[in-house]
């Protein structure tokens, strides 16, 4: 194939431009308002670039990000919470994703529709029922309802990928352990799951990812200050504008930027394989 | 475990060390022994059974609270014992307190209080007034106590039969109950038992015409019909037996004639034991039995029971065990009835009788018009068969089965559990509460209860349902609503002031995946050129709206498209009127539909990123020797991609395709950003968030948002039923 000419390039070179442009004008908004040290409270002059340069907002909110609450206990609160849910939805999902890769039984077709049908469901389907439901058993405004609710949120994702991790490894693998004595929770531990392990610890990522930058639904659930996460002093920021903007808005902009920017380096470097995941592992390789 | 490939590589066993001899002592010996356990197991299990049966039914006795009926009964128990302690053998011919059931079952009650100190007649109350609290423990005690024995009885003769059933009929909690009180249950229940086996002995003795069995059978039938006459839904069971038989073997007619003396003597029998009739057969046998369907069209207490025709199969699946705290060890009632649903095919293959006789029953309770629960006595002892043979049937299909399933048990068995109860059981939850008009005033007692409450008593009819629209919206009960609500909200979803939810959220979904993919796959083509500088750069760049989490994506479209201080007003604002930014804004004041366009442009944000990914993994497979052949074959470029490219990318796309439809259709975040109050210009999710912005009038916020959660769930799997059969090629979704 020959390479393109210099009108090609130059139109290419525009047309990437533009799309770049469309791609960066509403993050570009987000940073303007979180260096703009002038805001008292929502913007009230359109700027393409802050008025006065300034860290402020960024120092305010590595302190204190929402009420009175330091911004370490958040993030610990946001790293257990999403570190937990994560965990429970591999560990507790992985046995029935093996099952589902490996053998044949009754009801395996039945099982497979429940599992996508309930994949493919909007974390808001199971909102209100865990609601009510962790309401009833009194634990609904701790950490625990949190994790609960967010690994439900993840494990049927997480289970399906889990699947596809296992059924890409070849079958004859796991035989040979057998015939040398292995039983098939010990060629599942010491053969399978090793190979397994870094599609898995992907899907892991992702279910965690999910939980990290969850807040609107978990936002119900908490009644204490002492179990909201990162992501929901986002949200109680938003609220707070509405009824009436205590907090400037570069404190927003500044705690989004601050929260974003560790997933958007994941993401950079694990583009093509968080991309195989989220489309359920069907890239092969 | 699968061993034998194991076997295969171990070293062959020398057997010449035993010889034949010795194996056939060893096995005869071993045999025998294996006899002699069997019947002392088979012995041991049963006197168990008996004795559990025995323990529960005397704790039942001891503990139960006086019941409707058991005044009545016991009134006419008291009658009889005088009757007999006066030696006035012709007072029989004019008593029957309650005439409606025949005399038998309370004659007995009259015996066992006979050796009791004799007592005031218990007085007669309309068959509406709540039990007398107030009766005699020494005439109670003793009325139950023969009745538990006899249920007890019954319990023996099944045991003998098959322990396992005795087991069943043992634990049955309604069983327990209606045989430990002063009721006339537990008599006809063992007549009919009786009646049933004599007829399957007479059966196996291979004759066509009479012997002691067959009499028996009658005889006890007709007992059964002196006591109550709903118990002998059984004699119609051996009658279709009988018949079913005949036809097999050609001899119809000596069938049906002994069939037909069978049912006379029955009839005899019944006469013989019912001296209430004597005096005047025709007359009072009449009334008894029509006093049922009088009694059920007019008493008051079947009224305000308001049972629905399909109360029986309710009962099967309950247990008095929420009226009565403490008294039964556990609700095992559910349970037996899902085994014996599993056990039928094996028990008709193994006893007909069994399931016509519990088959016949349940028809006849569905039409029977009165749904008292103890009517299911009649049917619980081949319930309790079919339950063993369902015990049976788990053994031989769960436990016995093919090595490859039972090796993914243990793997299964664990994950289900904890699936079932974080996603199945929420959803199921869910479509509970839309049976509900569930809502923020009625919270507390939702919490406290009210939720089973409605449900359980809406479906059995015990609380009126409902209509959607004029519950008040602010009762601060659950009421059951059943499914009034779902016309509703689908009207609401399909159809509201000229514009519908579920078009725009079917909209949305193929305006924003097409654009996306347009972008995405457009930016994947230029990219893919050869040649093209700071390609690395630009594809970094366009990952990044993936990568940020989906609210603070939202948020940062809000900060421009927000109301009054977005980017757009403010420099609307700068650059004065006649500007394009307020001339933008300006539209989207007047005219909502300019909405779906601002939603769109974060929708394409948010998706191009992963469609250009998946594009360029797809068209990095593409070798460049191909294209070149096909340009160098005169293709022109529209071609090359039509013919060569697009084929190639397809089987990619379509996954990703996927996979972003079901993100823009649950897309919720983004809604949720921009706060918008009206729901009609929102997908399905929002709306299960934000149930009362559209659907106020319809009362229940928790419930409507459970009714759209429904219909969502029930959309998206048709969406996953179409996309699995149209996209095989698309291995993401197929479950191969």
């Amino acid at each position: 194939m020959r390479k393109i000419s210099f009108l090609q390039q130059l139109a290419t070179q525009l047309s990437l431009t533009l799309v770049g442009l469309f791609v960066i004008l509403p993050v570009w908004g987000m940073v303007r308002l979180a260096f703009d040290g002038t805001l008292k409270g929502r913007p009230t002059e359109f700027r393409l670039l802050p008025k006065i340069w300034s860290f402020d907002a960024f120092m305010q909110v590595l302190d204190k990000p929402y009420q009175s609450v330091d911004f370490q206990i958040l993030l610990k609160n946001s790293l257990f919470v999403s570190f937990s849910a994560a965990l429970i939805a591999i560990v507790l999902g992985m046995s029935l994703a093996y099952a589902f890769a490996r053998f044949r039984f009754p009801g395996r077709q039945t099982g497979l529709f429940a599992l996508l049908l309930t994949a493919v469901l909007p974390p808001v389907a199971f909102m209100t029922p865990l609601y009510i439901i962790l309401s009833l058993i009194h634990i609904r405004t701790t950490l625990l309802a949190l994790i609960i609710t967010y690994a439900t949120f993840a494990m049927p994702f997480c289970i399906w990928n889990m699947r596809s991790a296992f059924q890409a490894i070849p079958k004859e693998i796991e035989e040979a352990a057998f015939l040398d004595g292995a039983s098939d929770l010990t060629s599942f531990l010491l053969v399978t799951l090793p190979l397994a392990l870094p599609s898995i610890a992907v899907a892991g990522l992702i279910a965690f990812l999910m939980a990290y930058s969850e807040f609107t639904i978990g936002w119900l659930f908490v009644e204490k200050a002492d179990t909201v996460t990162l992501a929901m002093s986002i949200y109680a920021m938003v609220q707070s504008q509405y009824t009436g903007g205590a907090q400037p808005w570069s404190f927003l902009g500044s705690l989004t930027i601050i929260m974003s920017i560790p997933v958007v380096i994941i993401f950079l470097i694990f583009q093509r394989t968080l991309l195989e995941r989220m489309m359920f592992g069907s890239l092969g390789d | 475990m699968d061993t034998n490939r194991l076997t295969n590589y171990l070293p062959t066993r020398p057997i010449s060390l035993i010889s034949n001899e010795q194996l056939n002592v060893l096995f005869t010996h071993a045999f025998q022994m294996t006899k002699t356990f069997r019947v002392l197991f088979y012995t041991i299990s049963v006197l168990l059974v008996v004795a559990i049966a025995f323990g529960l039914r005397a704790r039942a006795v001891s503990m139960l609270p006086i019941d409707f009926d058991e005044d009545d009964y016991l009134r006419a128990g008291q009658e009889y014992a005088h009757l007999i302690r006066t030696s006035n053998l012709s007072g029989f011919l004019e008593t029957n307190y309650r005439p409606e059931h025949p005399p038998l079952a309370k004659i007995i009650i009259g015996l066992s209080i006979l050796s009791a100190p004799e007592k005031p007649l218990t007085p007669e109350a309309s068959t509406s007034a709540e039990p007398n609290k107030y009766l005699p423990r020494t005439l109670v005690k003793p009325a139950r106590t023969i009745n538990a024995i006899i249920g007890t009885i019954t319990v023996a003769i099944v045991a003998l039969i098959n322990p396992v059933a005795g087991l069943f009929l043992a634990i049955h909690t309604f069983t327990i109950k209606y045989v430990s009180q002063i009721m006339v249950e537990a008599v006809p229940a063992l007549l009919s038992l009786v009646a049933a086996i004599s007829y399957l002995k007479w059966k196996q003795s291979k004759q066509s015409g009479w012997n002691r069995w067959l009499i028996l059978s009658a005889t006890s039938l007709g007992l059964t019909a002196a006591s109550k006459y709903l118990y002998c839904v059984v004699g119609i069971a051996i009658l279709v037996d009988w018949i079913l038989d005949a036809k097999d073997k050609d001899f119809l007619k000596i069938s049906l004639r002994t069939a037909a003396l069978w049912g006379v003597l029955t009839v005899v029998i019944f006469f013989i034991f019912d001296p209430y009739l004597w005096p005047n057969p025709i007359g009072r046998l009449s009334g008894s039995i029509f006093y049922h369907t009088g009694y059920s069209t007019s008493a008051t207490e079947v009224q305000k029971a308001g049972y629905p025709m399909w109360q029986p199969i309710f009962w099967l699946f309950f247990s008095p065990t929420v009226w009565h705290k403490g008294v039964f060890p556990f609700p095992f009632d559910p349970f037996i009835t899902i085994l014996a649903l599993f056990g039928l095919k094996r028990l008709w293959n193994k006893e007909r009788l069994y399931v016509l006789w519990l088959g016949i029953a349940i028809a006849f309770l569905l039409i029977w018009p009165t749904k008292w629960p103890q009517y299911i006595v009649t049917l619980t002892v081949p319930l309790s068969f079919a339950a063993a043979e369902g015990v049976f049937f788990f053994r031989d299909n769960v436990l016995n089965v093919k090595t490859e399933t039972r090796r993914a048990l243990p793997w299964l068995v664990p994950g289900l559990i904890v699936f079932a109860i974080l996603t199945i059981f929420p959803l199921i939850f869910q479509f509970g509460v839309s049976l509900t008009n569930f809502n923020t005033a009625s919270i507390r007692d939702g919490f406290n209860g009210g939720i089973w409450r409605s449900i359980s008593q809406g479906i059995t009819g015990q609380l009126p349902t409902m209509p959607a629209g004029e519950i008040g919206t602010r009762s601060d009960k659950v009421n059951f609503v059943g499914l009034n609500l779902y016309p509703n909200v689908l009207s609401f979803i399909t159809y509201s002031n000229g514009w519908s939810v579920l078009f725009f959220n079917i909209l949305w979904t193929v305006l924003s995946v097409l654009l996306q993919c347009g972008l995405g796959l457009g930016v994947a083509l230029l990219l893919w050129q050869h040649g093209v500088r700071l390609g690395k750069f630009w594809q970094a760049l366009f990952i990044l709206p993936w990568a940020i989490p989906e609210m603070i994506g939202a948020m940062m479209w809000v900060n421009i498209f927000q109301r009054d201080w977005g980017w757009l007003y403010l420099a609307a604002d700068k650059f004065g009127k006649d500007s394009f930014f307020a001339v933008f804004a300006n539209g989207l004041d007047k005219s909502p539909s300019m909405w779906l366009i601002v939603f769109l442009l974060p929708a394409i944000w948010y998706g191009f990123p992963f469609m250009m990914l998946a594009a360029s993994i797809g068209l990095k497979t593409i070798s460049r020797e191909v294209l070149d052949a096909a340009t160098i074959d005169g293709a022109s470029i529209w071609q090359t991609f039509k013919y060569v490219t697009w084929p190639l990318l397809l089987p990619l796309l379509i996954p990703a395709f996927i996979v972003r439809g079901i993100f823009a259709f649950n897309q919720f975040y983004l809604f949720q950003a921009f706060g918008f109050s009206d729901s009609t210009l929102a997908t399905l999710s929002y709306n299960i968030f934000n149930p009362s912005n559209g659907f106020g009038g319809y009362g229940g916020q928790f419930a409507v948002s459970a009714t759209i959660n429904i219909i969502t769930v029930i959309l998206l799997m048709f969406f996953v039923m179409v996309f699995n059969r149209w996209s095989k090629a698309g291995e993401g979704v197929t479950y191969a």
